[in-house]
């Protein structure tokens, strides 16, 4: 177990020196290229910066996920990221527990849904509904809306916690689980420290 | 008989009263109010020799007077230097960046890209807008119409804006580059636009070439002749025609652009 550990502790570090390496590299092309007056491929550089900073930012952001949600230990060979160059920004993915009570968290920077949601959050009676189903609560400070879902076939309670911080949007998903649990879980993630880095 | 409820009829009579006289003393109070800031706006018009508007102001002045005295002694702005809109210093921005990124500051290292990815597309705007023609079919350039627009987010893209114009006759033209909109038009294109042509002598919009580019003209009775030529992968321009004559006239005026001069400034293939 130590091994692995170790193994993907080194892999890790190899990968954020690959991408160090390729700002690095980046950095120098942008600047021959503007320094000669070859704006478009500056510019194309200052882009390829972009998207291997959003890596390592992405990266960095999965280093701060706690590994285990109670007794859910995380699903390494699930976590993702995927950078998508300005439309939606970076997507980070990761995974605790199997079976029927498992968590999904995303985090998704330069989220479209941010608007309606911070919108939605300025209006506390439209945010809390009157049948239960959706409410606001507050996750290491932060305004969030939690939303219950009862799946028909098997009347299990699931729940959607979303949390807007700035333009980035952090989901976490829980079928089979209760509010409680939720709202304990979601606050072992440092939203404060993840708010600083995709600022 | 018990007194009780007579006192209480008494007691709330009186309280009826006084609260009708509450509302006949305020009436007075707003009256003299009124009066006497009628008085005063004579006597500042007679000194100032302004006798215009005190008609006019004396019936919105119960409804207003407080609010008329509290916006007359704002203070409005008469002129300041406006908004620097100098592009953001590149090679500052780059070393900014670099400096973030040497220590972990990952957010601030992105910000500083942006900002030089702001400067660089300003200049590659401000560089394509020298570069077009300063006439056109005999229509001269707008100074202040010429625009440079740039988000520095990549997907939203840059845009540059020109016009030119002589009486009623105008041509405005816009270059988009990376822009969202190439791929409705390339989808356009690339399924044959032209099958969907018709024949009954209704058709608005067909395929056509400038300067060998596939392109697109339409034309709409209020708002004249639009023709979109996409360049290279991510490139886009598009001319509006006001007052043109014909499809042949709205073609022979794009044709004075330098596309090819165009799509090398923009790096298109």
């Amino acid at each position: 177990m130590k091994k692995i550990y170790i193994a993907s502790l080194a892999l890790a570090l190899i990968s954020s020196s690959l991408h160090a390496q390729d700002f690095s590299k980046n950095l120098a092309s942008a600047r021959t290229s503007y320094n000669s007056g070859d704006l478009e491929n500056a510019r194309f550089s200052i882009q390829q910066m972009m998207n291997d900073l959003d890596l390592l930012i992405g990266k960095e952001i999965m280093k701060l996920l706690p590994s285990k949600m109670d007794a859910l230990a995380v699903n390494t060979k699930n976590d993702n990221v995927t950078i998508n160059s300005g439309l939606a920004g970076v997507l980070l993915h990761r995974d605790y527990g199997t079976g029927d009570k498992a968590v999904n968290v995303e985090i998704m920077s330069n989220s479209p849904l941010v608007s309606s949601l911070n919108a939605l959050l300025s209006l506390p009676f439209v945010a809390n509904s009157g049948d239960g189903t959706q409410k606001v609560v507050k996750i290491d400070g932060y305004k969030s809306v939690l939303q219950k879902d009862v799946d028909p076939d098997t009347n299990k309670t699931g729940y959607t916690l979303q949390t807007p911080l700035n333009s980035s949007l952090v989901t976490i998903k829980i079928d089979n689980t209760t509010e409680t649990d939720i709202v304990r879980m979601a606050n072992t993630i440092p939203m404060s420290q993840i708010a600083k880095m995709v600022q | 008989m018990n007194p009780k409820p007579l006192l209480v009829c008494v007691a709330f009579s009186l309280l009826c009263l006084g609260t009708q006289a509450q509302g006949l003393l305020g009436k007075i109070k707003q009256k003299a109010e009124q009066a006497a800031e009628k008085a005063l706006d004579k006597k500042v018009d007679q000194k100032t020799g302004n006798t215009g508007n005190t008609g006019t102001d004396s019936g919105s002045g119960s409804s207003g007077s407080s609010s008329g005295s509290s916006s007359g002694s704002r203070p409005t702005n008469k002129g300041g230097g406006g908004l620097v809109t100098t592009p953001p210093d590149v090679k500052q921005n780059l070393t900014d960046a670099e400096a973030a990124f040497k220590t972990n500051g990952y957010g601030q290292a992105r910000y500083a890209l942006q900002q030089a990815m702001l400067g660089v597309e300003m200049e590659i705007g401000n560089k394509i807008l020298k570069s077009l023609p300063e006439t056109v079919a005999g229509l001269k350039k707008q100074d202040e119409a010429d625009k440079v627009t740039s988000t520095g987010w990549g997907w939203v893209g840059l845009t540059i804006e020109r016009e030119y114009l002589k009486d009623d006759k105008q041509l405005r033209t816009m270059i988009a580059n990376n822009s969202a909109w190439m791929n409705a038009i390339n989808l356009y294109l690339a399924n044959g636009g032209g099958y969907a042509q018709q024949t009954n002598g209704e058709q608005n919009w067909k395929q056509t070439k400038v300067k060998g580019y596939r392109a697109v003209i339409e034309y709409d009775e209020s708002t004249g002749y639009k023709l979109s030529v996409p360049i290279g992968q991510t490139s886009l321009i598009i001319w509006e025609g006001v007052n043109f004559a014909s499809e042949q006239e709205m073609i022979a005026a794009a044709s004075t652009f330098d596309l090819d001069g165009l799509k090398k400034t923009l790096g298109e293939k």
